[in-house]
């Protein structure tokens, strides 16, 4: 049987995954207890913050495809869009509900619903399932396409919605760690366990996106044949 | 010369994943009929559909009396002229009566007239005052075809009339009434499409086309058909459907109103409002809670049209469809007030507004999101309320407001 690219990828940011969980739980430093309510579930952050960040790559697959399909009718697009909606979904779910556990041993609720971040994120990751399944409920064409396409396009304003909401209306949520100010960075070892992570779930995306195509280009081909049998 | 009232400009349109129009262009002018009559799957619903705006598309322009309503660029104009149309599926709002129908319909023209006369030739004049579901199929699809035929039958202006498979469903002598009326209608100046098989319309042809070529036809009635119609203004007519269609039907009271009571009886269920007097934001959420339900339900009338295709033929006729929104924001104002004598003991008449409000915007934004994916084959399955939580955030900034005031 032939390995693909994809499937290789996908598998080495497999492995990457659980590497990072073993360092997050055994060898990462604890933060301070006082400065926490629940200090040892902070280290799902480890988890938490690269899965978001992996999250943010696929959403702008997402946009990039949408963009293609619905101003190229670019058949590479809609590769893009599917492959971006699924993993945005997956990664998405991953952020959100390592955040909720989070929240809900930190914060005494899983969800705030007047967080600005967690809402505008909590949108995105919807966006994508609603995508992932309302694509699933139709029959493929261009009038699925373009309507998918256009929430995508919609949809990405989101992002750097979220991304500023994170500096300007932190109100529960904390401030971001990837680029942020001196008070919220981090060093050391947490560190590299994030940068080990974050590394992980971007290979595992990019696994993810390769194979999603690759399985959309044999849907594809399986449709034209099935149209060949019918004599269309 | 006789006026172009209708163009179709090379017109590329996709369905699925094929092109089924490619640069199509057709021209029929004042006084003409063409008949499409093309083998299944050549494209003969979708120049209709096309040429009543309902599809988008790839390039071309659409013209209806000399101005561009559509076009590749995705411009959407409404039609300068009131026009015919009868498609595929009949359309028809179930909940309403014959009269009902043809009232709308004729609103939409500016005109009243007598509809008796007009059912006595199809033989459905003593259904007259009954409802569309109660018709067996044949008569919807009499009543389908007459309101294409209306907006010809009340204008001594020459008017655009598109019939996809009219007599689909008729009987022989309906169908010998229509070929009579199409005679008369082109007769009188109208420009007329239609897309059949059935070889009794093929007489009404001034022109045969099979979507590659198209051959003259001399039809030699003519009879021409007397105009029955009255002038009348009408003044927010979306609005005013909109509001029959809901209170022929109820269908605001059967869904966002008992949605509404059921949010507000469960609030009830869990805490006493005697008990909270000091928490302000979670007693003035309870108040609100009802009115954004009701807008979460969406728009009724929506949900009317939704039927049938009823809302494609609304939708061709003009870019704004009937809705409910004047008794959104009416029964979300009553359904708060009610729930601030249950939770708060108090009447406010900001909190009062500002729920009629909330149940508004609400319900206009749920209808934006099912109108953008109206053209889907299967609209109705696509998870659309999944982004319905957008409208929490803005709605507990609003709770919080409230509750400082």
């Amino acid at each position: 049987m032939r390995v693909r690219a994809g499937e290789v990828v996908l598998g080495l940011g497999f492995i990457g995954l659980m590497i990072t969980l073993f360092l997050a739980f055994n060898w990462a430093p604890s933060v301070n207890i006082n400065a926490f309510q629940a200090p040892e579930s902070q280290r799902i952050f480890y988890w938490h913050v690269p899965a978001a960040w992996a999250a943010f790559i696929a959403f702008a697959v997402l946009f990039v495809g949408s963009a293609l399909w619905f101003f190229k009718r670019s058949p590479l697009g809609w590769k893009l869009h599917i492959a971006g909606s699924e993993a945005g979904l997956a990664c998405g779910l991953m952020a959100v509900w390592s955040g909720c556990v989070w929240g809900a041993a930190e914060w005494g609720t899983p969800w705030d619903w007047e967080d600005w971040r967690l809402n505008t994120f909590g949108l995105l990751t919807l966006l994508a399932l609603f995508l992932v399944l309302g694509r699933q409920s139709q029959p493929d064409g261009v009038e699925s396409r373009d309507t998918f396409s256009t929430f995508g396009l919609y949809g990405f304003v989101l992002v750097p919605l979220t991304y500023v909401a994170t500096r300007i209306w932190v109100i529960r949520h904390p401030g971001p760690v990837i680029g942020g100010d001196e008070e919220s960075s981090i060093s050391g070892d947490m560190a590299l366990v994030l940068m080990i992570g974050a590394i992980s779930f971007t290979t595992l995306i990019v696994g993810h996106i390769l194979t999603s195509m690759e399985i959309t280009k044999f849907e594809q081909r399986l449709e034209r044949l099935q149209k060949e049998l019918d004599g269309e | 010369m006789a006026e172009a009232l209708l163009e179709l400009d090379g017109v590329t349109v996709r369905r699925g994943m094929g092109v089924v129009l490619n640069n199509f262009s057709l021209t029929v002018k004042s006084g003409e009929c063409v008949i499409l009559y093309g083998e299944n799957g050549a494209g003969k619903s979708t120049v209709i559909e096309t040429a009543a705006r309902l599809l988008p598309m790839e390039s071309g322009t659409v013209r209806h009396h000399g101005k561009i309503v559509c076009d590749g660029d995705g411009r959407r104009i409404n039609p300068p002229k009131p026009f015919g149309l009868t498609l595929q599926s009949n359309c028809l709002v179930q909940s309403q009566t014959i009269e009902q129908r043809f009232q709308d319909v004729v609103s939409l023209c500016g005109k009243s007239f007598d509809s008796k006369p007009l059912l006595e030739d199809y033989k459905i004049s003593n259904r007259r005052n009954d409802k569309i579901a109660h018709l067996s199929g044949g008569q919807m699809r009499k009543v389908a075809v007459l309101s294409g035929l209306i907006p010809g039958m009340v204008s001594a202006e020459p008017r655009i009339i598109l019939l996809d498979e009219p007599d689909s469903g008729l009987d022989d002598t309906s169908v010998e009434m229509l070929v009579s009326h199409l005679h008369m209608l082109r007769n009188l100046g109208h420009a007329i499409v239609i897309a059949s098989h059935d070889k009794r319309l093929f007489e009404c042809a001034t022109t045969m086309h099979d979507l590659s070529t198209a051959q003259s036809n001399r039809p030699e009635n003519t009879d021409t058909w007397t105009v029955i119609s009255k002038d009348k203004k009408y003044s927010l007519l979306n609005t005013k459907i909109g509001w029959k269609l809901n209170f022929s039907t109820l269908v605001s009271l059967q869904r966002n109103w008992l949605a509404a009571l059921l949010v507000m009886g469960t609030l009830l269920s869990i805490a006493d409002p005697l008990t909270l007097t000091d928490e302000e934001i979670i007693l003035m959420g309870f108040t609100l809670a009802p009115a954004f339900t009701m807008g979460l339900i969406g728009d009724s009338v929506f949900k009317i049209l939704a039927e049938h295709r009823a809302i494609d033929w609304w939708r061709s006729q003009h870019n704004t469809v009937p809705h409910s929104y004047a008794e959104s924001a009416l029964s979300g104002m009553i359904i708060t007030a009610i729930a601030m004598q249950i939770f708060l003991q108090s009447v406010d008449l900001r909190i009062i507004i500002v729920g009629g409000l909330i149940t508004l915007f609400t319900s206009i934004a749920v209808r934006f999101l099912q109108m953008s994916t109206i053209r889907l084959a299967r609209s109705n399955a696509v998870f659309i309320r999944l982004l319905t939580p957008i409208l929490i955030l803005p709605w507990g900034i609003v709770v919080d407001y409230c509750a400082a005031l």
